[in-house]
């Protein structure tokens, strides 16, 4: 089910009346969240709660085997299971055409012709998040960072809560599960606050990211042929706000979502595109799978404990595999190689090169960040490494006689709001919207609530999925 | 933080201007109307499994679904056929869907316009890609898409403002169109494109009839005639072969099974005829096509109740004429016994 439907409109309604329904006790409450999230997920593909299931169960299991097993060899072999279950169903469902793919090439370089009948594998929605949450649970406990979740219940509701289920945040135990153990209910101004959430996200689902760039960012990366310079920075600056507003809207509508019914998600986006390097970007994108990366891959691989060699090394293993979670392509892993050299040049330089950073300056380096995330998108939105070669090519200006495809409106409308994506950005570094809410009139904010709830309903989203729902 | 006087304030706003865009539009003579997209075409679909050998089923692009009225057919036959048709489609998806897909052994109505019938077998291709959309909907569509589009139902019925049509018509009234009517100069050099107002209005069984407004109004016809043109003449070669062979594999496999074929030309006019005929001569085309497929055949320039309407846009009857096209097609199909009827049987 989409946050941006109607069904959602109705599934929700009814949720929050169960919900805030006094005669009902917290475990029906949880029960009904429960089943609802089931419902929510199922509503796509019945059969593929199955996955949900048994990645809880073995999570559940190994959990409290993992919870009172002293013996290490005995919880390694507990943790095995949970990684090779939950690892194999991320393999096989998301890498498995990939890894054919791959073995059919070396295959032939090899000089065996070998052509296999296509797997047609579906790829179930969200299951990168919902295996990453639940395999953070595992490995917490295996590390004895958190106690096990007191029942089952609370245990699955983390799993499936479903304000996140397909789209993140990626939640730890920690943060979650000890908010199911008591009553809760979100105070008056929570709940508008939420609702004034959820109208963000959607607004920048429905309008920014679906009616204003998507068309846009399409038409460009679609077009097969070098282009103008304009048309090129124009289709990729469309792109990078597409993305944001996209994945940042669903995050916002997860957390506006959940507040609604007084239960707290931490933020995973903070304003990435004013960030002044690279460091500071991947502390603001998609904050949870970051911090996620940090604790569960590169601090294991060695983070910065054994040199700078080894810490370059895990670093750039970490935005590798980092790209890769993103999709099962090369496209995508060769984003992360980018992120990857940005995040080691960047600390060479810090080694060697002092700034005292002010507004000003600041904000030229911001931009040149900026820039250099844009130069990522390509390979993040082409569909292979020839388009996004005629891409780079076309906004490096190699082609000054590159094709002309956009109308002077697209291109104004896409620098305006780039822009001020930019501008604002840099802008809330240091504010929260929360303070800005706090900081205007109570009618100017309603003003702007209004705006946005009227052009989402005449901007009438047919349905678009998320971009983040293929991951 | 005053929240509740926000809320309060953006729910009375909202409101305020939804109502007040509303009444714009319908003063602007905007009227509640139902998008026929890939899920109501899917509704549709689905009732073929309950579908018995008397009934009929209409394919083809958007001439069927102009000209062909389902009401006035069910007034004449007693039966109201399931009309599948999709607008600037090539039929053959969606014949392959129902030869394939189903067991149905009733009567298949197959529209033939020659310049998208024998237009391509290129999955890529627009008139080919447009109906397998549809029919891959139908396969595809989860119980949330399902649960959707039934919310939508009222709105789409009852509100002009709700304006989102799979065509993308020049004058739907949704943020995305509305913006791209904004034209600054002519950047790209290309000769733009006629304006492609929307003249349908479809209902809840996909019944369609072109708007009193096309037919009134030469200036709003107008534009839509151009687009004809410009769409002929972007037109590739046809590929005759190809789209016969994919047809014949399953016209074979249908009658094999008992199942009856109908091929039916509806009327053109204008410019659009004539270019029509020179493009596709018919013994070229048509007549090959109803010679090797052994179907029954209607081309309206073969009989004389068929053959006077003007079509205002040159490609689809107005509403009036289509019923009455309607009945005296159906009434030459009863003459001939083409029809499956309990009777016959």
């Amino acid at each position: 089910m989409l946050f941006n439907s109607l069904g959602f409109l109705v599934f929700f309604a009814l949720v929050l009346a169960y919900y805030y329904t006094p005669v009902f006790s917290w475990i029906s409450k949880k029960r009904m969240l429960l089943l609802t999230s089931y419902l929510f997920y199922g509503l796509w593909n019945p059969p593929l709660i199955l996955l949900l299931w048994i990645s809880t169960m073995v999570d559940w299991i190994t959990g409290n085997k993992l919870a009172v097993e002293q013996n290490q060899r005995r919880r390694n072999l507990w943790l095995a299971l949970s990684m090779v279950v939950n690892l194999g169903f991320l393999a096989f469902f998301k890498y498995g055409n990939f890894l054919l793919e791959n073995f059919v090439w070396l295959a032939g370089l090899a000089g065996w012709e070998y052509q296999p009948r296509p797997m047609d594998i579906i790829l179930p929605m969200g299951i990168s998040f919902y295996t990453f949450q639940t395999m953070s649970y595992t490995i917490d406990l295996y590390r004895r960072k958190i106690e096990p979740a007191r029942t089952f219940l609370d245990f699955a509701l983390y799993v499936t809560f479903f304000p996140q289920l397909v789209a993140g945040p990626i939640v730890r135990a920690h943060d979650l599960i000890s908010q199911f153990y008591e009553q809760k209910k979100a105070t008056v101004n929570q709940f508008i606050w939420g609702a004034f959430l959820l109208t963000l996200g959607l607004f920048e689902k429905v309008v920014l990211a679906d009616t204003l760039l998507s068309g846009t960012s399409d038409d460009v990366f679609s077009a097969g042929k070098p282009l103008h310079i304009l048309d090129a920075w124009t289709g990729t600056l469309a792109f990078a706000g597409q993305i944001f507003f996209d994945f940042a809207g669903y995050s916002s509508c997860a957390i506006g979502i959940a507040m609604m019914l007084g239960i707290t998600l931490g933020d995973n986006f903070l304003y990435p595109y004013g960030s002044i390097g690279f460091s500071e970007f991947w502390r603001r994108w998609h904050i949870s799978l970051s911090s996620w990366l940090k604790d569960y891959l590169y601090i294991p691989l060695g983070g910065n404990r054994f040199g700078p060699s080894r810490m370059y090394i895990a670093l750039m293993l970490t935005m590798l595999l980092g790209g890769l979670w993103h999709g099962a392509a090369w496209t995508f892993v060769a984003w992360g190689f980018l992120h990857g050299i940005y995040l080691v040049i960047e600390r060479l330089l810090k080694r060697y090169v002092k700034v005292d950073i002010n507004w000003w300056n600041g904000a030229l380096l911001a931009l040149f960040t900026f820039f250099l995330v844009n130069l990522t998108w390509v390979f993040f939105r082409a569909e292979d490494f020839a388009s996004a070669g005629i891409m780079l090519q076309s906004m490096l200006y190699w082609h000054p006689e590159g094709a002309k495809i956009l109308g002077h409106f697209d291109i104004i409308k896409v620098l305006t709001i780039s822009a001020l994506l930019f501008a604002s950005h840099y802008y809330m570094r240091h504010h929260t919207l929360m303070m800005l809410a706090k900081n205007i009139h109570p009618w100017i904010l309603g003003v702007v609530w209004a705006s946005m709830l009227f052009l989402m309903a005449i901007a009438q989203s047919a349905g678009e999925q998320f971009i983040y729902f293929q991951f | 933080m005053q929240l509740k006087t926000s809320l309060l304030l953006a729910f009375v706003l909202a409101l305020l201007a939804l109502v007040s865009w509303e009444v714009y539009l319908r003063s602007q003579g905007r009227v509640p109307d139902l998008s026929d997209d890939k899920n109501l075409w899917a509704r549709e679909r689905a009732k073929v499994d309950q579908l018995g050998r008397e009934d009929v089923i209409l394919t083809g692009s958007s001439r069927v679904l102009f000209d062909v009225q389902i009401y006035e057919w069910e007034k004449l036959t007693g039966r109201q056929p399931l009309q599948l048709a999709s607008p600037g489609s090539s039929p053959l998806p969606i014949f392959r869907d129902l030869v394939r897909n189903t067991d149905f052994t009733g009567t298949i109505v197959v529209g033939v316009t020659e310049g998208l019938f024998f237009s391509t077998t290129f999955p890529e291709a627009r008139p080919w890609s447009r109906p397998q959309t549809k029919v891959d909907h139908y396969r595809d569509r989860t119980y949330a898409q399902r649960l959707n589009f039934a919310l939508s139902l009222p709105f789409q019925n009852n509100l002009a403002l709700v304006s989102i049509n799979e065509e993308e018509w020049s004058d739907d009234t949704n943020l995305k169109a509305l913006l791209g009517r904004i034209q600054i100069g002519n950047r790209t050099g290309e000769e733009p494109f006629p304006p492609f107002n929307n003249f349908a209005c479809a209902d809840n069984n996909r019944n369609t009839r072109m708007s009193a407004r096309t037919v009134n109004d030469t200036a709003f016809a107008g534009p839509v005639q151009r687009v004809w043109l410009a769409v002929g003449r972007s037109r590739r070669d046809p590929e005759k072969e190809a789209t016969m062979a994919y047809f014949l594999e399953d016209a074979q496999k249908f009658k094999a099974r008992g199942g009856n074929l109908i091929l039916v030309r509806c009327p053109s006019s204008g410019m659009l005829a004539a270019g029509e005929a020179m493009g596709f001569p018919r013994e070229a085309f048509w007549d090959e096509l109803v010679s090797q497929s052994g179907a029954r055949a209607y081309h309206y320039k073969d009989y004389d109740a068929l053959s006077h309407f003007e079509c205002p846009e040159w490609s689809h009857l107005s509403g009036p004429d289509a019923d009455v096209f309607t009945r005296e097609w159906v009434s030459i199909l009863q003459q001939d016994n083409a029809l499956i009827t309990a009777k016959a049987q």
